[in-house]
């Protein structure tokens, strides 16, 4: 379709000034935090379910990719529109529309800001509890699309424990309700199958989230050690004691350095490893699991253990993880991060091997890691000017995904496959698994509607 | 060679003499809704399982599995079925990784016998489900039904806690998905698919658990209350706090007669809040919740420990399980509905068995919104059919206004004729039906049990 017809025919959807076409606009739209550089025809701003719907029916009547799109924190690709057509961004359909204590459930729009929604229930005494990092700036959807994490999975698990119901624009312009507020709604477990789905499956235009009152108790604590070993073996043992904390985070050294030029936190700019460490429940035993945590951490070499004193120190320790990215950001021109997930055992192994591939590519790793979900963050240092620096830089990537897929884990445990890792994708699945998965496209998108060449790699030939 | 000596001669290659069965009055016992196998298959792998399915695929024969068969009462009255596959021999571990926490196990393997293994390892550990059955039910019949329990509240149901799979898809493909990792975002999370899907679009084979570090502690307490509307006020306050019990249940006093530990009790309704946690937490809940039981009306306070406590919840899981046995025409019913409607589900479910003069009794987990009822039926079902029926329609249209559903877990096939057993149909349907057809183009697995009727 020739492209000022589309323009005008989107304007009548949404409006003139909600569809956006200028050059910078354009260039702006076409990529997210990954590596990727993609360039949409167009990108759309919808205030409604029906005007996605409407838009979504117009781009499969005419044949254009639609690409969902919200803060574009995205760091596998997912949300850059590699094959143009319309970037449908999601910011006027933000709102928390409705907090339903009684019933434990917020609803909202997908555009909605995750800190934005946890602040709002917050005053009601809940949490909503997936945290990742970016929170500041994601929005919900975005945070379904991918299956984002955090650092408080270890016992409270991920977007997709805590996304109950949605409402989903289908490829053919259908709305639809999956799950609910309730539990156990009759038939496939949509939206168990919609979130990390990358926005290849359904346009999501309301989600109904768990929201849980929060906790008496909190300790969060910081080790701090001479050694990577020791802190992977401390996460081992608490593990191994049977507590089930909230949190257990490590960065290494490189890490630390960056985040104490930073922010300067606190953190001892020579220790190896640092490992983060937060229970929470009841405030009865707690001061006791905390002095047995102590203990579990000195008896593997702790170098130093602060406890957080109060809510001020609390949140210092927690500012320092939260910005290990945007320090390390601050090293070189750009870096590379994969989030691949290894067996926890296997940790101290995995991260050693990572060392190694980082000396045989000539490459700076700074490593920050969920230690208790055995997900690595590598972060690969480089500038992408220089060419051959950055091809070094995606083979080391692909050799970190191959020794985790290896080890008996996953390729990706939070950022998506999105195209950065499409490659990535026979090394933990089969042809068979894969064509199972492209069914699953097939039945929900048969048209290839939403954000084609994405997450599935392309059928081979027969 | 007549089509059921062919087929049973061809399923004999695949898995062996021994374990194919075409003996008509064994499989009359076997029938699913009245319709009788024409031949149970025991195969021995995921290989084999994967042979006998892509058999049947290219033959376009039904195929139904079964575990150990406490569920097969569940869903629609099959269009058809040719073959019977039986998951028991399919019984292997195929991870133990008590450090990372993680147990594979194949379909076949009771979650009773995976849960004594665990309790032996190191300072014991388990997995977090106790739905129906405990005794009887397989992980893979579990799984495929997404059964849970009452600890759910506390530690979530089998979308949470489940890693992996394997499944054996309708073209004989063995799929794998997920992994044994927490965070996996590698793919379509087909175990979410998986879960709860009735084996329509694959036989669940294996599957990778997530598994707990068992409680240091763990205690249960019982509330006998006069009225409904205090006990649901006394749970729904809990429900709202920041103790997290394991569990928020609500008997009614037909179903607390039932159970030993609260035959004796006086009260109209029984609530069963079960502790688990650390010694100091438990030590104080114990003590917190009697008081506030006390103020919300509760006429008193029993406390459950060691083995009192074990039984009570096992007890509890497998209280239709007698009835079941003793009335042929026995119905159960699931209901699911919005957390703060308790006391106008348990209220109308009440009222409607009155109303329709039935004898029904109810449990219910406030924590979970989820409320069975059971109706233990004699033998004149036929007088009554039209009662029940009449019943079953209201109570659906109910949990509907509640932000729910009903399912008729199990019914005679008189009833199941004339009900919706998956409740009202829901606007999602469009897509149950699209994954049907593309992953199981011939309708094989399963045929009309499933929701939508495919």
């Amino acid at each position: 379709m020739e492209k000022e017809k589309m323009i005008q025919e989107l304007a009548k959807i949404v409006g003139k000034e909600d569809v956006m076409t200028s050059e910078m606009e354009l260039q702006l739209y076409g990529y997210d935090a990954s590596l990727n550089r993609g360039r949409p025809d167009c990108i759309v701003m919808p205030a409604s379910t029906e005007e996605v719907s409407m838009v979504v029916k117009f781009a499969r009547e005419n044949r254009i990719p639609v690409v969902a799109r919200g803060a574009g924190t995205n760091l596998s690709g997912g949300s850059s529109p590699t094959q143009g057509g319309i970037a449908l961004l999601f910011t006027r359909m933000n709102r928390i529309l409705e907090i339903d204590v009684e019933n434990q459930r917020v609803v909202v729009e997908p555009g909605a800001i995750t800190l934005d929604i946890k602040g709002a229930i917050g005053k009601y005494g809940y949490l909503y509890h997936p945290d990742p990092s970016s929170e500041k700036a994601t929005t919900i959807a975005g945070n379904l699309g991918e299956n984002a994490g955090g650092a408080h999975c270890f016992k409270y698990g991920v977007t997709s424990n805590h996304v109950l119901g949605a409402e989903v624009v289908l490829y053919d312009g259908e709305v639809i309700e999956i799950g609910g507020k309730s539990l156990d709604n009759p038939g496939f477990d949509l939206p168990g199958l919609l979130v990390g789905s990358e926005g290849t499956l359904g346009m999501v235009t309301k989600l109904t989230l768990r929201m849980m009152p929060k906790t008496e108790a909190v300790k969060t604590m910081l080790a701090i050690y001479d050694t990577i070993a020791d802190g992977a073996n401390t996460v081992s043992d608490i593990v191994k004691a049977g507590m089930i904390p909230t949190t257990l985070e490590m960065m290494d050294n490189l890490t630390i350095k960056a985040v104490e030029a930073a922010y300067h936190v606190g953190f001892p700019e020579d220790a190896a490893s640092i490992l983060l460490i937060e229970l929470d429940g009841l405030k009865d035993g707690m001061e006791r699991l905390t002095d047995e945590v102590v203990a579990i951490c000195k008896k593997n070499n702790v170098r130093e253990v602060r406890v957080a004193k109060n809510e001020a120190e609390r949140e210092k320790i927690w500012a320092g993880r939260k910005g290990a990215f945007g320090a390390v950001g601050r090293l070189r021109p750009n870096y590379l991060v994969n989030d691949p997930t290894v067996p926890r055992t296997r940790l101290p192994e995995a991260l050693a091997q990572v060392v190694e591939i980082g000396k045989k590519y000539n490459l700076p790793i700074a490593n920050v890691f969920h230690a208790g979900d055995g997900n690595l963050h590598p972060l690969i240092l480089f500038d992408e000017r220089d060419k051959d620096e950055l091809d070094r830089v995606h083979k080391a990537a692909f050799e970190i995904m191959k020794l985790c897929a290896d080890m008996g884990g996953t390729i990706s445990g939070e950022h998506g496959i999105g195209v950065e890792k499409l490659k990535g994708m026979p090394l933990i699945f089969s042809e068979k698994d894969i064509a199972a998965m492209r069914n699953v496209k097939l039945a929900f998108d048969p048209e290839d509607v939403y954000n084609p060449g994405k997450l599935l790699p392309v059928e081979k030939a027969a | 060679m007549s089509n059921t000596e062919k087929l049973a001669s061809k399923l004999r290659e695949i898995v062996g003499e021994a374990n194919v069965i075409e003996d008509p009055e064994k499989l009359k016992a076997l029938a699913v809704d009245g319709v009788i196998p024409k031949v149970l298959v025991s195969p021995g792998t995921i290989d084999e399982t994967s042979k006998v399915v892509a058999y049947a695929n290219a033959e376009k024969l039904a195929v139904i599995p079964m575990g150990n068969g406490s569920k097969m009462a569940l869903g629609g009255i099959p269009r058809k079925l040719d073959i019977l596959l039986s998951t028991r021999r399919l019984n292997r571990y195929t991870d133990y990784d008590i450090a990372n926490l993680t147990v594979g196990v194949e379909c076949g393997v009771t979650l009773a016998e995976i849960q004594a293994k665990l309790a032996g390892e190191g300072r014991g550990y388990f997995i977090p489900l106790d739905p129906q059955h405990s005794q009887r039910a397989t992980v893979g019949g579990i799984v495929a039904t997404n059964d849970s329990g009452a600890k759910r509240f506390l530690y979530g149901a089998c979308r949470d806690f489940i890693l992996g799979m394997k499944a054996v898809f309708p073209n004989g493909d063995i799929v794998a998905a997920g992994g044994k990792a927490v965070k996996n975002v590698a793919g379509y999370d087909m175990t979410k698919l998986m879960i709860g899907s009735m084996g329509a679009v694959g036989m669940i084979c294996e599957i990778t658990f997530r598994i707990t570090p068992k409680p240091d502690a763990e205690a249960t307490l019982l509330f006998p209350f006069d009225g409904l509307k205090e006990a649901a006020g006394f749970l729904r306050k809990l429900l709202q706090s920041k103790f997290y019990p394991a569990s928020l249940e609500l008997l009614s006093a037909g179903m607390a007669a039932k159970l030993p530990a609260t035959s004796a009790l006086k009260g109209n309704f029984i609530a069963a809040v079960a502790l688990d946690g650390i010694e100091e937490a438990v030590a104080r809940l114990k003590k917190d919740l009697s008081e506030m039981g006390r103020q919300e009306g509760a006429t008193d306070v029993v406390v459950l420990t060691a083995d009192g406590h074990r039984e009570f919840w096992i007890a509890y899981r497998d209280i239709a399980d007698p009835l079941a046995k003793t009335h042929p025409n026995f119905i159960s019913l699931k209901a699911n509905f919005a957390l703060s409607k308790v006391m106008e589900m348990v209220g109308a479910f009440e009222t409607g068995f009155k109303e329709a003069g039935l004898d029904g009794a109810l449990f219910c987990s406030a924590g979970n919104g989820i409320l069975r009822a059971v109706l233990p039926l004699g033998d004149d079902l036929g007088a009554k059919t039209a009662a029940v029926v009449g019943l079953i329609g209201r109570l659906t249209a109910e949990s509907v206004k509640n932000g729910g559903n009903l399912i008729v877990e199990r019914a005679p096939k008189a009833i199941k004729e004339k009900v919706n057993v998956w409740g009202q149909t829901r606007s999602d349907v469009v897509v149950v039906r699209r994954l049907k057809e593309r992953l199981d183009p011939a309708g094989i697995l399963n045929p009309g049990r499933y929701v939508g009727g495919v």
